[in-house]
């Protein structure tokens, strides 16, 4: 088994990890404000569960980053490229690192912005289309972040070393 | 795409028509009346019905209190859908008849509330009951009632140790306490980890030293209620306890049958509402003795209906003019078929301010195209046309929002129908991992335009050049805003300028070699173009500068507030590369679905692996099309919110609430 092959995956685990923990720290903190307003007023759980999702996403990122990276290698599917140079291996680990970092940081500041919002919701539940906003303007930069590390992962796969 | 006109309509009718008049409006629900100052002198004065008013609101939250109890006690089985049933309609006729004993329905809900009381109260008692029956179980060795003291020549002590004490080490300790006490026994009733419950008798003479000596090793009183034998105690209050459910029972058993009055509660509470908004109404009026007079909002189109109406009925005096310009008129938007199912993304930002255009329509082409792209799949498209358009079809009677709200996802649906079969996204690569799977072969449905996965680079460019087209779309608003405002200023600094600067640079950067290798284009602008663009963007540059230092006297101020400005145009290049989400969400629903087809296909063929897969493709997708439903919501939003109305549109209008129908349950029917 080649180390090559051992970055790669690791970059895969890495894209997993991180997205995943930033999600669930985001998740856990948005739920925490949600089942407090719910407990004050039960209608308002809809409202609140679609603020408290909104976080959830980097885990998804991640989690598609990471596939991407064992189906390229060859992991998923049974046809693991052993020979894989140390080059390409850490160029997929490197590819890795945009969602795996920026989505672990903007999870956590997404659950606090959701957080927010959800409280915005119970004092004014006129405002819950606005709510919907300022989580979502954090998103932006994990949804950079995907981008980056999907178009490196396509640039990646398509070169010859 | 039009904000509804407005007038400012004047009535002065009879005092004694006044409440029909009101209702009538209200069935109408096409005035907002609006709060005057009474004049300084003469008859008119304001009116105060605060009074009734509460009593109505008292009602209200008395139905709304008896409608959860008998939804605890009788509850009705409601399909999920049934927000979508819409209000029951009712003919003015019947909702009077069934209104007309308001007296006896308030009784209803009392009486409804009373019971769900006692039944909480008998609960709490039977509960509070059953503890003292637990506080009496260790007592029920003892034959004697806890409060004996004692026969003639002898003391009794009956109590507790705590913690658990053995009789032999209890008697040895009483001794040392008490070396004197001549005759002293103890019998121990019962015995726990938490406490020794004991009965202690010596002679009466001694009863003093005895209860030292007892007091000195930690015996205390039981603590409980004690002139029966335990035993005996125990049966009464389990009696109690009997008595106490019994009635319970029977408070529960009233309010199942109370359940049939369900629908008159419902009712009762729809008409409070309605009367306590017509009192609010008559506030709002303004009365002499024998004549009252309203002003208020309606839109200019139900100008001449609400006019004969009232004078044909009431003989009533109905005038009608312009707002002037400066006065904060309520604001009401109407939209085609087409546009109309987004006004509820309008309204949750804002409605439009003094003076703003209602973007609905130019919104909403945006709206379903991006949103299509983002959920890009065919298969999830065709879900959402077909559960939107079977919830449309089979209710109705749905209400108005409701409606739209459900169209706007069904043209949301079809687009992303479109742009999964442009992408070959039909459930992610569900058919051809189906084929091979199941059939061996090699059949897949190609896209009919290009595959996101093998051509990313390409696609983002494309994404960008959509959020190019609708951030000047949104320029184009603010020029048709300006136009029709007569700010021509504003037409060139807010528009005009930043088409020549944004449009000139990106002219001029397809016609460079490198930019074009670096986004890898395949096509290159000829070197005249760019020339045109690279002057278009210094002319674009040079005029907002130029309208950046306008409203300063002083010259250097004026260059600084101008480059600050010209600072400003970073902006652009973050609201362009936004759009790349575009890319990011249509990515993300595609690589997820096939994560959830490999998934399902991993038992390989055969029955067992059909069934494995159909759970696993049923579970995975109705997930995956949660999520990113949830996403492309949330980001269209974002962009219109954000990128285009950040263009032009600020809102701050403050809504059009005519007088009306404002009920829960049932709604009235026109009367023809």
């Amino acid at each position: 088994m080649s180390i090559g092959l051992a970055l790669a995956v690791a970059g895969a685990a890495i894209a997993v990890f991180g997205g995943g923990s930033g999600s669930a720290m985001g998740v856990g903190i948005a739920g925490q404000a949600a089942a407090g307003v719910v407990a004050e007023d039960p209608n308002k759980f809809g409202k609140v569960l679609i603020l408290q999702l909104l976080p959830g996403t980097q885990g998804i990122y991640g989690l598609i980053v990471a596939f991407l990276v064992l189906s390229n290698i060859g992991i998923l599917g049974g046809s693991a490229d052993v020979n894989m140079s140390i080059a390409k291996g850490a160029l997929y680990l490197a590819a890795c690192l945009p969602i795996g970092v920026a989505g672990w940081t903007s999870g956590k500041a997404q659950g606090e912005a959701s957080a927010a919002s959800i409280g915005l919701v119970a004092q004014r539940p006129d405002m819950s289309g606005k709510a919907l906003i300022f989580p979502a303007m954090v998103e932006t930069y994990a949804l950079l972040s995907l981008l980056i590390s999907l178009l490196a992962v396509f640039g990646v796969n398509s070169l010859a070393i | 795409m039009a904000r509804l006109q407005m007038q400012k309509i004047g009535i002065c009718a009879l005092k004694k028509d006044r409440q029909a008049l009101i209702e009538e409006l209200q069935r109408k629900g096409a005035v907002q009346l609006v709060d005057q100052e009474p004049p300084e002198e003469g008859a008119f004065g304001k009116t105060n019905t605060m009074e009734q008013r509460s009593g109505y609101e008292r009602t209200i939250q008395a139905c709304k209190q008896a409608l959860e109890v008998l939804d605890k006690y009788a509850p009705v089985k409601e399909s999920p859908l049934a927000a979508l049933e819409g209000r029951r309609m009712l003919s003015p006729e019947e909702w009077k008849k069934r209104t007309r004993e308001r007296e006896e329905l308030e009784g209803v809900a009392r009486q409804i509330n009373a019971l769900a009381k006692q039944a909480a109260e008998n609960h709490t008692q039977a509960g509070r009951l059953q503890a003292q029956v637990q506080g009496l179980e260790p007592w029920m060795g003892l034959d004697l009632p806890l409060d004996f003291k004692g026969t003639k020549k002898t003391a009794a002590f009956i109590g507790v140790f705590a913690g658990e004490r053995d009789e032999g080490a209890l008697k040895e300790a009483l001794a040392q306490s008490a070396p004197e006490l001549e005759a002293l026994d103890l019998w121990i009733i019962s015995r726990t980890k938490e406490q020794t419950c004991v009965f202690v008798l010596c002679l009466k003479k001694d009863a003093q030293k005895a209860e030292d000596a007892l007091r000195a090793n930690g015996f205390s009183l039981p603590g409980l209620p004690g002139d029966k034998v335990p035993a005996q105690e125990k049966e009464e209050l389990l009696e109690k306890i009997r008595q106490c459910q019994e009635k319970a029972g029977q408070n529960e058993e009233e309010l199942r049958q109370l359940g049939s009055r369900r629908e008159d509660l419902m009712l009762l509470m729809d008409d409070s509402a309605l009367r306590a908004e017509q009192q609010k109404a008559t506030d709002l009026t303004m009365a002499s003795r024998h004549v009252f007079w309203l002003s208020g909002y309606l839109p200019a189109k139900r100008a001449k209906e609400i006019q004969s109406l009232l004078e044909q009925k009431y003989g009533a005096v109905v005038q009608f003019e312009e707002p002037a310009p400066q006065e904060n008129v309520p604001v009401a938007v109407e939209n085609g078929p087409f546009a109309a199912p987004v006004e509820g993304v309008l309204n949750s930002f804002s409605l439009p301010g003094k003076g703003e255009i209602d973007p609905t329509f130019m919104m909403s082409l945006f709206y379903y195209f991006f949103f299509g792209m983002m959920l890009s799949d065919a298969g999830y498209g065709l879900v959402m046309v077909l559960a939107c358009g079977f919830c449309l079809v089979k209710y109705k009677n749905m209400e108005p929002s409701w409606k739209k709200t459900l169209k706007m996802f069904l043209y949301s649906g079809i687009s992303a129908a479109f742009w999964g079969a442009m992408y070959g996204s039909w459930f992610g690569d569900a058919p051809k991992v189906i084929a091979s799977t199941f059939f061996g072969s090699d059949f897949a449905i190609r896209p009919l335009w290009m595959d996101p996965l093998a051509e990313p680079m390409t696609l983002l460019m494309i994404c960008m050049l959509f959020g190019i087209i609708h951030l000047f779309a949104g320029l184009g608003c603010k020029v048709y805003q300006s136009l029709r405002q007569k700010d021509y200023l504003s037409v060139v600094s807010d528009a005009l300028v930043w088409y020549l600067l944004v449009g000139g640079l990106i002219l001029f950067g397809l016609s460079s070699q490198t930019f074009v290798d670096m986004l890898q284009l395949d096509f290159l602008l000829p070197a005249a173009v760019g020339a045109v663009g690279k002057w278009m963007a210094i002319l674009g540059a040079l005029g907002v500068v130029i309208c950046g230092g306008l409203g300063y006297k002083n010259p250097l101020l004026r260059l600084v507030n101008g480059l600050y400005a010209l600072y400003g145009s970073t902006s652009w290049l973050g609201d362009i590369l936004s759009y790349s989400r575009l890319l990011g969400l249509g990515l993300a629903t595609g690589v997820i679905a096939q994560v959830v087809n490999m998934m399902g296909s991993m038992m390989g063929g055969g029955v067992l692996g059909a069934i494995v897969f159909i759970l696993v493709f049923l579970l995975g997708h109705t997930m995956n099309i949660a999520i990113n439903l949830l996403g492309a919501y949330v980001h269209t939003n974002r962009l219109e919110y954000v990128e285009f109305f950040g263009k032009f549109f600020e809102g701050g209008g403050e809504p059009f609430v005519p007088l009306d129908v404002h009920t829960k349950y049932y709604k009235i029917s026109e009367v023809k």
